[in-house]
């Protein structure tokens, strides 16, 4: 009866304006967190390596080929990279200054045996779990991560062999060995593939086992620094990319699209949150101040009511519950919008080769929850304000 | 529930020159069961008085209290409760909802309470004779039907005072005993008591009391 006397009689118009621009600001706000998430998530998993980190190096012309020009880093030049305002983290990569030769070490697989350039990193630059990643002399096997470029050569050779290829889980199930030497030196060791990657194109080693073989088995020529490894920090890739052109450096390209296209759409769905929230923001205003129309519009009704023994508390919760109602339409309205919007996203992103995770994201859900919330709270107050004020 | 009052003016009469008759200002309690006429001219503070009791107006010098209690110190709640179970009103300006129908209008404070079933609201309606009335909008009703639809909803709850503001003044004396006999019927029922502020006519009542303004 309550709710027939406050809101039957009303004029609806302001009300169904507020509830668009709401449910609109809702959408935007789901749908651009969503996709916020997502675009971070792209491409994590898949690769060794962290999120925007890349290996650098000096681009090679004629006249490094004519040892003209160096192609290794000084220690100043490292320090100055390391300087730059889009450094997050930045490492040399140490490679081997040892011989060393990858060779199988499996009845599954055709014998095959190599001469092959290893290189370690810092763990913190890359995503290998630290138990998988350590090795000390002594120890059973010496975990790798392989170039996938390697397994499909291993796979080339197998096919002409007539011999089925090779899985990656059956490549890290199958036996290989590395042999180090030195004049008059020789040591085997076993090697067990913990992962792949598309990002280096040499074979990944603990840098304990970098050490061991450099000391171990060294060469008479010093070990240079050809490459480093660098995080470059969140939106900052087009500093990045100026910076490389200027000092003819190069990053290997596929890692860099990558970072710039997440750059990019990260800072589009940031600019698109930012619109959603000023919409919520205005929507919710409007709805406040609608519902401050409505209650003022119902002076006499309150005021009666009141005198007729309604208790303050019945009549807030029942101007509440109405609205609550409202949001929620609202809210259950922008999820079911976000949805069909997200389906048809999904499939545009799928047809041009972009798999990302089809779940929903808890925060883009729980933003809508909370904006409910914020909603919620403050009508109890506008209302509860309102309806003392009539006594 | 007794009601003391103890030196009350209502600030806006408090510059007039009141009779010595006059309950303004003076110290008496009202006791419950008691059937008492407010009698008092045009603009000396009958709907002030009734008002005041109702804890709509607090613009007064003096103390009111209900038994004990100050009603200055009600909190908005407490409010809400003693209308609902102990003080019932019939306000001059009635405070029906004219959109509602007399049949919610009824309920919506019958509800409260559950003081009557539809049939004894019905009988009610019978009894003043506007039970044909049972489905038409309050606001379409004439002054004197709307009178009588706020006479039964005041009655419609338990109370220990039933105050009236002018309640008969659009009604004839036929209406008006009738009206008056529903009221003090419903009164001796449960032995409540009930004020009836007036410009000096008694209606043919025999009241415990008469007070002036």
């Amino acid at each position: 009866m309550i709710k027939k006397i406050l809101f039957s009689y009303q004029n609806k118009s302001q009300l169904i304006i507020a509830m668009i621009g709401s449910f609109l600001g809702f959408t935007f706000l789901v749908t651009s967190i969503h996709y916020l998430i997502r675009v971070n998530e792209f491409g994590e998993g898949e690769e060794i390596l962290g999120n925007n980190t890349m290996i650098i190096q000096k681009q090679i012309n004629n006249y490094s080929s004519l040892k003209l020009s160096k192609n290794d880093f000084s220690e100043r030049e490292i320090e100055s990279i390391r300087k730059e305002e889009f450094t997050e983290m930045l490492q040399p990569i140490l490679s081997n200054n040892f011989d060393v030769s990858l060779q199988t070490d499996s009845e599954l697989v055709p014998y095959l045996r190599t001469d092959v350039f290893v290189q370690s990193v810092d763990n913190e630059f890359t995503k290998i779990d630290t138990n998988k990643w350590k090795w000390a002399p002594g120890d059973e096997y010496i975990p790798i991560v392989l170039p996938r470029e390697f397994l499909v050569m291993l796979n080339t050779f197998a096919s002409a062999k007539g011999i089925p290829p090779i899985s990656d889980d059956l490549a890290k199930s199958i036996g290989f060995k590395f042999t180090l030497s030195s004049p008059g030196k020789k040591e085997m060791e076993k090697v067990r593939i913990v992962g792949f990657t598309n990002e280096v194109s040499a074979i990944l080693v603990p840098s304990s086992f970098m050490e061991y073989g450099n000391i171990n088995f060294p060469k008479d020529e010093p070990a240079i620094i050809t490459q480093l490894m660098l995080t470059v920090k969140e939106g900052r890739f087009g500093d990045f990319e100026n910076y490389l052109e200027k000092r003819s450096l190069e990053s290997k390209e596929n890692s860099m699209i990558v970072g710039k296209l997440k750059s990019v759409a990260g800072t589009l769905f940031s600019i698109l949150i930012g619109i959603s929230v000023i919409t919520v923001f205005l929507a919710g205003l409007v709805l406040v101040q609608y519902a401050q129309l409505l209650i003022s519009r119902n002076e006499y009704e309150i005021r009666t009511l009141l005198r007729q023994g309604y208790s303050p508390k019945k009549i807030i919760k029942s101007i509440l519950l109405y609205f609550i109602k409202v949001f929620a339409v609202i809210s259950g309205a922008s999820i079911i919008a976000f949805s069909v919007v997200k389906f048809f996203i999904d499939k545009l992103l799928d047809k041009g080769g972009i798999q990302i995770d089809a779940g929903f994201t808890f925060l883009s859900i729980l933003a809508v929850i909370f904006a409910f919330g914020i909603y919620t709270i403050v009508n109890y107050f506008n209302a509860k304000r309102g309806v003392l004020k009539t006594l | 529930m007794d009601i003391h009052f103890n030196n009350v003016i209502p600030i806006p009469l408090s510059g007039i020159q009141h009779s010595d008759k006059s309950i303004w200002g003076s110290e008496f309690s009202l006791h419950k069961g008691e059937k008492v006429m407010l009698n008092a001219s045009s603009g000396k503070g009958k709907t002030t008085f009734t008002h005041t009791l109702a804890g709509i107006r607090k613009d007064f010098n003096g103390s009111i209290r209900f038994d004990e209690r100050e009603i200055t110190s009600f909190s908005p709640e407490e409010w809400a409760d003693l209308r609902k179970e102990q003080i019932s009103f019939v306000f001059q300006d009635l405070q029906l909802f004219s959109k509602l129908t007399v049949e919610e209008n009824l309920h919506l404070k019958n509800n409260l309470t559950d003081s009557f079933s539809s049939s004894e609201l019905k009988q009610m309606l019978e009894e003043l004779e506007i039970d044909d009335k049972w489905s038409v909008p309050c606001g379409i009703l004439s002054m004197g039907q709307q009178q009588r639809v706020a006479i039964i909803r005041a009655l419609c709850q338990p109370f220990d005072w039933l105050l009236m503001d002018e309640p008969f003044s659009n009604l004839d004396v036929e209406n008006t005993q009738r009206a008056l006999s529903l009221i003090n019927n419903r009164v001796n029922d449960i032995k409540s008591g009930f004020i009836l502020t007036t410009l000096g006519e008694n209606h043919n009542f025999d009241f415990d009391r008469e007070l002036n303004l």
